[in-house]
Protein backbone atom coordinates (compact mmCIF):
# COMPACT_ATOMS: atom_id res chain seq x y z
CA UNK A 1 0.00 0.00 0.00
CA UNK A 2 1.45 3.33 -1.03
CA UNK A 3 0.81 6.73 0.45
CA UNK A 4 1.27 9.77 -1.76
CA UNK A 5 1.23 13.14 -0.03
CA UNK A 6 0.08 16.12 -2.06
CA UNK A 7 0.77 19.57 -0.66
CA UNK A 8 -2.38 21.66 -0.95
CA UNK A 9 -0.35 24.76 -1.86
CA UNK A 10 0.85 22.91 -4.98
CA UNK A 11 -2.00 20.55 -5.85
CA UNK A 12 -5.66 21.44 -6.20
CA UNK A 13 -7.77 19.10 -3.98
CA UNK A 14 -10.43 18.90 -6.70
CA UNK A 15 -7.74 17.78 -9.12
CA UNK A 16 -6.65 15.02 -6.73
CA UNK A 17 -10.24 13.83 -6.40
CA UNK A 18 -10.78 13.94 -10.18
CA UNK A 19 -7.59 11.95 -10.81
CA UNK A 20 -8.52 9.40 -8.12
CA UNK A 21 -11.90 8.92 -9.81
CA UNK A 22 -10.23 8.54 -13.20
CA UNK A 23 -7.88 5.87 -11.82
CA UNK A 24 -10.63 3.91 -10.08
CA UNK A 25 -10.35 1.06 -12.58
CA UNK A 26 -6.56 0.78 -12.13
CA UNK A 27 -6.20 1.16 -8.38
CA UNK A 28 -8.12 1.45 -5.15
CA UNK A 29 -7.41 5.03 -4.09
CA UNK A 30 -8.79 6.64 -0.97
CA UNK A 31 -8.09 10.21 0.05
CA UNK A 32 -7.27 11.48 3.53
CA UNK A 33 -7.19 15.16 4.37
CA UNK A 34 -4.52 16.12 6.88
CA UNK A 35 -3.84 19.81 7.45
CA UNK A 36 -2.05 21.33 4.50
CA UNK A 37 -1.78 18.01 2.75
CA UNK A 38 -4.00 15.56 0.99
CA UNK A 39 -2.86 11.95 1.20
CA UNK A 40 -3.81 9.44 -1.47
CA UNK A 41 -3.68 5.92 -0.12
CA UNK A 42 -3.18 3.54 -3.01
CA UNK A 43 -4.42 0.02 -2.30
CA UNK A 44 -4.63 -2.88 -4.71
CA UNK A 45 -3.39 -2.07 -8.19
CA UNK A 46 -4.69 -3.75 -11.35
CA UNK A 47 -3.52 -3.48 -14.94
CA UNK A 48 0.08 -2.42 -14.41
CA UNK A 49 2.92 -2.32 -11.94
CA UNK A 50 2.40 -0.28 -8.79
CA UNK A 51 5.14 2.27 -9.42
CA UNK A 52 3.95 3.10 -12.94
CA UNK A 53 0.32 3.40 -11.84
CA UNK A 54 1.22 5.64 -8.89
CA UNK A 55 3.55 7.84 -10.96
CA UNK A 56 0.97 8.14 -13.75
CA UNK A 57 -1.65 9.05 -11.16
CA UNK A 58 0.64 11.82 -9.85
CA UNK A 59 1.12 13.12 -13.38
CA UNK A 60 -2.64 13.26 -13.89
CA UNK A 61 -3.11 15.11 -10.60
CA UNK A 62 -0.52 17.68 -11.69
CA UNK A 63 -2.07 18.00 -15.13
CA UNK A 64 -5.56 18.48 -13.68
CA UNK A 65 -4.18 21.07 -11.25
CA UNK A 66 -2.58 23.09 -14.06
CA UNK A 67 -5.74 22.92 -16.17
CA UNK A 68 -7.90 24.08 -13.24
CA UNK A 69 -5.46 26.85 -12.35
CA UNK A 70 -5.47 28.14 -15.94
CA UNK A 71 -9.26 27.96 -16.20
CA UNK A 72 -9.58 29.93 -12.95
CA UNK A 73 -7.11 32.56 -14.22
CA UNK A 74 -9.00 32.87 -17.52
CA UNK A 75 -12.37 33.30 -15.78
CA UNK A 76 -10.87 35.96 -13.49
CA UNK A 77 -9.65 37.93 -16.53
CA UNK A 78 -13.16 37.85 -18.00
CA UNK B 1 28.71 13.74 -15.55
CA UNK B 2 28.12 13.19 -11.85
CA UNK B 3 30.55 14.82 -9.47
CA UNK B 4 30.23 12.61 -6.44
CA UNK B 5 28.11 9.73 -5.29
CA UNK B 6 26.80 9.14 -1.77
CA UNK B 7 24.50 6.25 -0.85
CA UNK B 8 23.30 5.70 -4.41
CA UNK B 9 22.53 9.42 -4.83
CA UNK B 10 24.81 11.80 -6.62
CA UNK B 11 25.02 15.43 -7.56
CA UNK B 12 25.19 16.38 -11.23
CA UNK B 13 27.40 19.05 -12.74
CA UNK B 14 24.31 21.28 -12.87
CA UNK B 15 23.72 20.86 -9.14
CA UNK B 16 20.80 18.46 -9.39
CA UNK B 17 20.35 15.54 -7.05
CA UNK B 18 20.45 12.35 -9.09
CA UNK B 19 18.99 8.97 -8.17
CA UNK B 20 18.91 5.70 -10.11
CA UNK B 21 15.93 6.79 -12.21
CA UNK B 22 15.22 10.35 -11.17
CA UNK B 23 16.58 13.85 -10.90
CA UNK B 24 15.38 16.37 -8.32
CA UNK B 25 16.13 19.97 -7.46
CA UNK B 26 14.70 22.88 -5.50
CA UNK B 27 13.18 25.89 -7.23
CA UNK B 28 13.00 29.27 -5.51
CA UNK B 29 9.50 30.68 -6.00
CA UNK B 30 10.77 34.24 -5.59
CA UNK B 31 12.80 33.72 -8.79
CA UNK B 32 10.49 31.37 -10.68
CA UNK B 33 6.78 31.98 -9.97
CA UNK B 34 4.57 28.95 -9.35
CA UNK B 35 2.76 29.60 -12.65
CA UNK B 36 6.08 29.22 -14.48
CA UNK B 37 6.80 25.97 -12.60
CA UNK B 38 3.36 24.67 -13.57
CA UNK B 39 4.00 25.69 -17.19
CA UNK B 40 7.24 23.73 -17.25
CA UNK B 41 5.65 20.71 -15.57
CA UNK B 42 2.78 20.71 -18.04
CA UNK B 43 5.22 20.41 -20.94
CA UNK B 44 7.16 17.58 -19.28
CA UNK B 45 4.39 15.26 -18.07
CA UNK B 46 4.40 13.36 -21.37
CA UNK B 47 8.18 12.80 -21.18
CA UNK B 48 8.61 11.78 -17.56
CA UNK B 49 6.84 11.50 -14.23
CA UNK B 50 6.74 14.84 -12.41
CA UNK B 51 6.12 15.26 -8.69
CA UNK B 52 6.20 18.45 -6.65
CA UNK B 53 6.80 18.84 -2.92
CA UNK B 54 7.32 21.85 -0.70
CA UNK B 55 10.41 21.45 1.48
CA UNK B 56 10.10 25.01 2.81
CA UNK B 57 8.25 28.27 2.38
CA UNK B 58 8.59 29.70 -1.16
CA UNK B 59 10.58 26.64 -2.22
CA UNK B 60 9.29 23.91 -4.52
CA UNK B 61 11.11 20.63 -5.02
CA UNK B 62 10.70 19.19 -8.51
CA UNK B 63 11.31 15.49 -8.99
CA UNK B 64 11.51 14.14 -12.54
CA UNK B 65 11.44 10.35 -12.86
CA UNK B 66 12.27 8.73 -16.17
CA UNK B 67 9.64 6.51 -17.75
CA UNK B 68 12.28 3.90 -18.58
CA UNK B 69 15.91 3.16 -17.78
CA UNK B 70 18.09 6.26 -18.02
CA UNK B 71 21.75 7.01 -17.47
CA UNK B 72 22.89 9.72 -15.08
CA UNK B 73 23.88 11.85 -18.06
CA UNK B 74 20.39 11.52 -19.54
CA UNK B 75 18.80 12.43 -16.21
CA UNK B 76 21.12 15.41 -15.89
CA UNK B 77 20.13 16.52 -19.40
CA UNK B 78 16.44 16.09 -18.54
CA UNK B 79 16.84 18.32 -15.51
CA UNK B 80 18.79 20.85 -17.57
CA UNK B 81 16.05 20.99 -20.20
CA UNK B 82 13.46 21.46 -17.49
CA UNK B 83 15.22 24.42 -15.89
CA UNK B 84 15.74 25.99 -19.32
CA UNK B 85 12.01 25.66 -19.93
CA UNK B 86 11.41 27.10 -16.47
CA UNK B 87 13.39 30.19 -17.41
CA UNK B 88 11.48 30.51 -20.67
CA UNK B 89 8.14 30.17 -18.87
CA UNK B 90 9.14 32.77 -16.26
CA UNK B 91 10.19 35.23 -18.98
CA UNK B 92 6.98 34.64 -20.91
CA UNK B 93 4.93 35.21 -17.77
CA UNK B 94 6.72 38.46 -16.92
CA UNK B 95 6.37 39.70 -20.50
CA UNK B 96 2.68 38.82 -20.44
CA UNK B 97 2.19 40.72 -17.19
CA UNK B 98 4.19 43.71 -18.42
CA UNK B 99 2.15 44.04 -21.62
CA UNK B 100 -1.24 43.22 -20.06
CA UNK B 101 -2.40 46.86 -19.97
CA UNK B 102 -1.51 47.60 -23.57
CA UNK B 103 -3.21 44.37 -24.74
CA UNK B 104 -6.32 45.32 -22.79
CA UNK B 105 -6.22 48.80 -24.37
CA UNK B 106 -5.99 47.46 -27.93
CA UNK B 107 -8.74 44.89 -27.30
CA UNK B 108 -11.02 47.59 -25.88
CA UNK B 109 -10.24 49.91 -28.82
CA UNK B 110 -11.04 47.14 -31.30
CA UNK B 111 -14.33 46.35 -29.54
CA UNK B 112 -15.28 50.05 -29.46
CA UNK B 113 -14.52 50.36 -33.18
CA UNK B 114 -16.60 47.27 -33.94
CA UNK B 115 -19.49 48.55 -31.85
CA UNK B 116 -19.51 51.95 -33.56
CA UNK B 117 -19.22 50.55 -37.12
CA UNK B 118 -22.16 51.71 -39.30
CA UNK B 119 -24.77 49.17 -40.36
CA UNK B 120 -25.68 48.42 -43.99
CA UNK B 121 -28.85 50.48 -43.60
CA UNK B 122 -26.78 53.42 -42.35
CA UNK B 123 -24.47 53.15 -45.36
CA UNK B 124 -27.41 53.00 -47.81
CA UNK B 125 -29.03 55.99 -46.15
CA UNK B 126 -25.73 57.84 -46.43
CA UNK B 127 -25.55 57.02 -50.15
CA UNK B 128 -29.12 58.23 -50.66
CA UNK B 129 -28.35 61.44 -48.88
CA UNK B 130 -25.29 62.19 -51.01
CA UNK B 131 -25.60 64.84 -53.73
CA UNK B 132 -25.38 62.88 -56.98
CA UNK B 133 -26.56 65.70 -59.26
CA UNK B 134 -23.06 66.80 -60.22
CA UNK B 135 -21.36 64.56 -62.77
CA UNK B 136 -18.19 66.36 -63.84
CA UNK B 137 -16.76 63.22 -65.49
CA UNK B 138 -20.06 62.55 -67.27
CA UNK B 139 -20.19 59.02 -65.98
CA UNK B 140 -23.97 59.00 -66.24
CA UNK B 141 -23.83 60.05 -69.94
CA UNK B 142 -24.05 57.04 -72.32
CA UNK B 143 -21.01 56.37 -74.53
CA UNK B 144 -22.98 56.93 -77.73
CA UNK B 145 -24.08 60.38 -76.64
CA UNK B 146 -20.56 61.33 -75.63
CA UNK B 147 -18.93 60.27 -78.94
CA UNK B 148 -21.92 61.07 -81.15
CA UNK B 149 -21.41 57.83 -83.08
CA UNK B 150 -23.84 55.03 -82.29
CA UNK B 151 -21.99 52.46 -84.47
CA UNK B 152 -18.62 52.84 -82.77
CA UNK B 153 -17.65 50.02 -80.56
CA UNK B 154 -16.17 51.44 -77.34
CA UNK B 155 -13.69 48.55 -77.26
Amino acid sequence: MGRITFDRSLYNPDAVEAAAAAYAEYAEITLERAGDTLVAVVGAVTGGDRQTVESSFCNLVLQETVVRMRRAAASEEE
Amino acid sequence: MALGEHDGRSESRLGFSLGPDHVSFDVDETVYPLDAIYGGCYLFVDRCFVFLTRPGPRVVNVRLTSRGPATLAELDALGGEFVNELLSQANRLRLSQATARIREYYTAAALRAAASAPSVDDLLAELDAEELGDDPLEIAVPWEEKTGNKETDPK
